[in-house]
């Protein structure tokens, strides 16, 4: 391949002394869709931030259309027609549409008035299909118009090299089709474009060739889609010591291989279980974190996994934050392992059996500065008296158990929290919310970010939670993880429940009830 | 009438240049707690400037220098050695308030104020009773529109906002948030050497020590008040000094009957309650931008 679009050589990134990437050389045709994948840590962002300049790699060449350009010089790999398209939008929230546009260009007046603005970027966002009023908002539009704003962005320039971060993450399955047929124009007029996924299926749908990187090494790639199956696909993505060792479901599920439907009930709930969770009626007022609940009624059984599904942004985190009572419920009633909560404070709630795994790993499930026996306790210093006296050995020496029994890897139980891995740092979580009171476990996006070993830990430990007798509810934006655990899917829209589902899935119906799209 | 506006013009114009360099600032991710300091900093300047070069012009240089050096001191210490900007921006306060009284010291001898012959030129008879007024006052209202336009009709006014609300954004687009923010500053620099030379040489011809009495922050709280958009924060320090000069005028009415510190205290009064209101008209929303490095992933 002569001058390919962009090729990489010997690139080294190292974070301290983790090595996001080991000497990865790689290089991609002009005019193609290439997927780069692997799983979470694999260095795929990384990848692609090298790429676009962002990152400067501490060894390795970058070259565009067969020219060397400068390493880590956004302004360099832009002039040279390589834009990046971030996971979570770079756009600031304040900004117009039209303002979001000119900030990214180069060309044109340096001054200009609103309107002319707005005339300005009017028409190149028409010939790229985002229909979008150009004095609107950033922050005001869903993420499907923000992912498309922040495309048409990237192509004010003249990009040859569009990159799209995990593109697919925060959009609907009719956002993925809607998404991918943009893709497919833009290489049809001569964009070549790298896209970073991690679900096989999505891989075998858009692109031309499949790269994979594992650890922050190339295990292969690029090869062309045709020649590859998906089963040796996932065993290049998770890797032949993970792969032995994991669930077949799992594995798919994890690598987003085959179709999620075909995951069935492997369990049956007791018709008379109590409910764990009673929610009637409940509303709450709107806040910065996201909308309000409306008129919400949800129950899940004892011995249930309930998954809540639907596009980010919806409600997911009120409906925690309202359980967690980190928000006021303005009417309805709720009620925990059957003792009604509705006014109790949270150590209350806590008392009845509720445990959380919050969204925030690092700011809200543990307190990175302080140790670990700190972080473990907190759930029954939660619960003891004020005044009561702390007996740190004790706690200490009982936090090493329960530690020891999670296969947490860690040196001492004074080390502090932010020194695990993210994997590690789940499993503390796991081992302080996941005990033997529990009733009613919140797991919000708990395998996010999780290499698949730990991902299939965490399902595997909720799955003999629900086993127990606890009822689980879990909040993800990946429907692969939802259907493989999940007695039960509910779909929120806008604060609402848009619709209900049981096994076996059918994704058309689950997407459609996302978007509020009726069938 | 012709009185109460060219006292508040006079006790305004000060503030306004200040509130501008704090607005620019603020958009560019920094919360600027130095303009105190930067603000008296200009203002002894200018008129030991004055005393000791003889030229209105060589003065303003030095004031200019001095305070964008301050600046640059600040940027310093928050992007390169990391400190938290409240710290810093409350230390280069004490520096600016110490250290002019210092020079002033070292210079003068023990004195605690200076008087220079005369100050910053005067719009003259053409201009009717307002003709005792600085031409600053006159290029106030210029300066304000100028850094309407700038920050929020240029592409650097879009990039510098960017770098105060999502620095990751700036970057991506090739953007250097931090040199973005070097440059606010330094634009906060010339502004603060203005306002402080208006406040000791517009019209007094004096320097003492202290004599900014809390301007700066006044000017800070305006910023908040009119959420770092250039004209609402112009007006929100106007109102700060319309406050003022009704407060002078009332003393001078009902001296007897309320206590002279209560009605000194107006402006500091409003202040409180121009940031109190304008939490509550944005209804708990986030000034215009927040800690920004957060952001930075």
């Amino acid at each position: 391949m002569d001058n390919p679009a962009l090729e990489c050589r010997d690139v080294t990134v190292a974070y301290g002394s983790v090595m996001a990437l080991s000497g990865v050389g790689i290089a991609f045709e002009r005019g193609k869709i290439h997927a780069v994948v692997g799983q979470n840590g694999a260095g795929k962002t990384t990848f692609a931030r090298v790429a676009a300049g962002l990152v400067r790699p501490a060894v390795g060449e970058l070259r565009i259309n067969g020219q060397q350009v400068k390493t880590g010089k956004v302004k360099d790999a832009r002039a040279a027609g390589v834009e990046l398209v971030h996971q979570s939008f770079a756009l600031p929230p304040s900004f117009t549409v039209a303002e979001a546009m000119e900030f990214g260009s180069d060309r044109g007046a340096a001054i200009f008035t609103r309107s002319a603005l707005q005339k300005r970027w009017a028409p190149h966002l028409k010939s790229l299909d985002v229909n979008v009023d150009p004095k609107r908002r950033v922050r005001d539009l869903p993420v499907e118009t923000q992912q498309g704003i922040e495309i048409a962005r990237a192509l004010v320039a003249d990009a040859r090299v569009l990159i799209l971060d995990e593109p697919t993450a925060v959009l609907s399955p009719s956002g993925i089709e809607m998404l991918f047929e943009r893709v497919r124009k833009l290489r049809d007029r001569g964009v070549t474009v790298i896209l970073i996924l991690h679900k096989i299926r999505e891989v075998l749908a858009i692109a031309d060739t499949v790269s994979v990187l594992r650890g922050g090494r190339l295990v292969d790639g690029p090869v062309a889609c045709a020649e590859i199956g998906a089963k040796r696909l996932a065993e290049m993505i998770v890797g032949p010591a993970v792969a032995r060792t994991l669930a077949s479901g799992d594995a798919d599920a994890a690598t987003g291989r085959g179709a999620p439907a075909a995951h069935t009930a492997n369990h049956h709930t007791p018709a008379d279980a109590g409910l764990v969770l009673d929610m009637r009626g409940v509303s709450t007022l709107s806040d910065a974190e996201g909308p309000a609940l409306r008129d919400l009624s949800l129950t899940i059984k004892a011995g249930e996994i309930v998954g809540i599904a639907g596009v980010e942004g919806n409600g997911q985190r009120t409906l925690v934050r309202a359980i967690a009572d980190l928000v006021d419920a303005t009417h309805g009633t709720l009620a925990v392992g059957g003792v009604d909560v509705t006014a109790a404070p949270l150590a209350r709630r806590r008392a009845a059996g509720l445990r959380v795994i919050p969204f925030e790993r690092n700011t809200e499930g543990l307190s990175l500065s302080s140790s670990l026996w700190e972080n473990w306790s907190a759930r029954e210093l939660l619960q003891s008296r004020l005044l009561s006296a702390i007996n740190p050995a004790r706690l200490k020496k009982r936090c090493d158990e329960a530690l020891q029994a999670w296969g947490v890897h860690y040196a001492t139980t004074g080390q502090q929290a932010g020194s695990l891995s993210g994997g590690n740092a789940q499993k503390v979580i796991l081992a302080r919310e996941v005990d033997a009171d529990a009733k009613l476990i919140i797991a919000a996006q708990p395998t996010r970010g999780l290499d698949i070993g730990a991902t299939a830990f965490v399902w595997q430990s909720l799955r003999e939670a629900r086993d127990r007798g606890c009822g689980v509810l879990l909040i993800s934006s990946d429907l692969d993880e939802l259907f493989d655990i999940s007695d039960r899917v509910v779909v929120m829209l806008s604060g609402e429940v848009a619709g209900t589902f049981s096994a076996p899935y059918r994704i058309g119906a689950v997407g459609a009830a996302m978007t509020g799209v009726s069938q | 009438m012709n009185d109460i506006i060219v006292a508040i013009l006079r006790s305004g114009t000060p503030l306004i240049y200040v509130t501008m360099a704090g607005v620019v600032a603020q958009r560019a991710g920094i919360w600027n707690l130095g303009l105190e300091g930067l603000m008296i900093i200009g203002a002894c300047a200018a008129i030991v400037g004055i005393v000791l070069t003889g030229s209105f012009a060589l003065a303003m240089l030095i004031a200019i220098i001095l305070c964008v050096l301050a600046s640059v001191l600040l940027w310093f210490v928050i992007e390169k050695l990391k400190a938290n900007p409240i710290i810093a921006g409350l230390g280069l306060t004490g520096l600016g308030l110490g250290g002019t009284s210092l020079a002033v010291q070292a210079i003068f001898g023990s004195q605690a104020a200076v008087t220079a012959p005369f100050g910053v030129p005067k719009l003259g008879p053409a201009f009717g009773p307002f003709g005792v007024l600085s031409i600053f006052v006159l290029a106030m209202p210029f300066a304000v529109f100028a850094m309407w336009v700038l920050l929020r009709r240029t592409r650097f006014g879009l990039r510098l906002a960017a770098s105060g609300e999502h620095p990751f954004a700036a970057r991506s687009v090739g953007a250097n948030p931090s040199r973005m923010r070097l440059a606010a500053l330094i634009i906060g620099g010339v502004l603060c050497a203005i306002g402080g030379a208006e406040l000791a040489a517009g019209s007094l011809q004096i320097y003492a020590q202290n004599m900014t009495a809390g301007r700066g922050f006044m000017a800070f709280a305006a910023v908040i008040f009119g959420a770092a958009h250039p004209i609402g924060s112009a007006f929100a320090a106007l109102f700060f000094s319309v406050v003022g000069a009704l407060g002078i005028r009332a003393q001078l009415l009902f001296g007897d009957a309320v206590p002279h510190d209560l009605l000194l205290a107006l402006p500091y009064i409003a202040t409180v309650f121009g940031v109190w209101l304008s939490g509550k008209l944005r209804g708990g929303r986030k000034a215009a931008t927040g800690f920004a490095e957060l952001r930075d992933y």
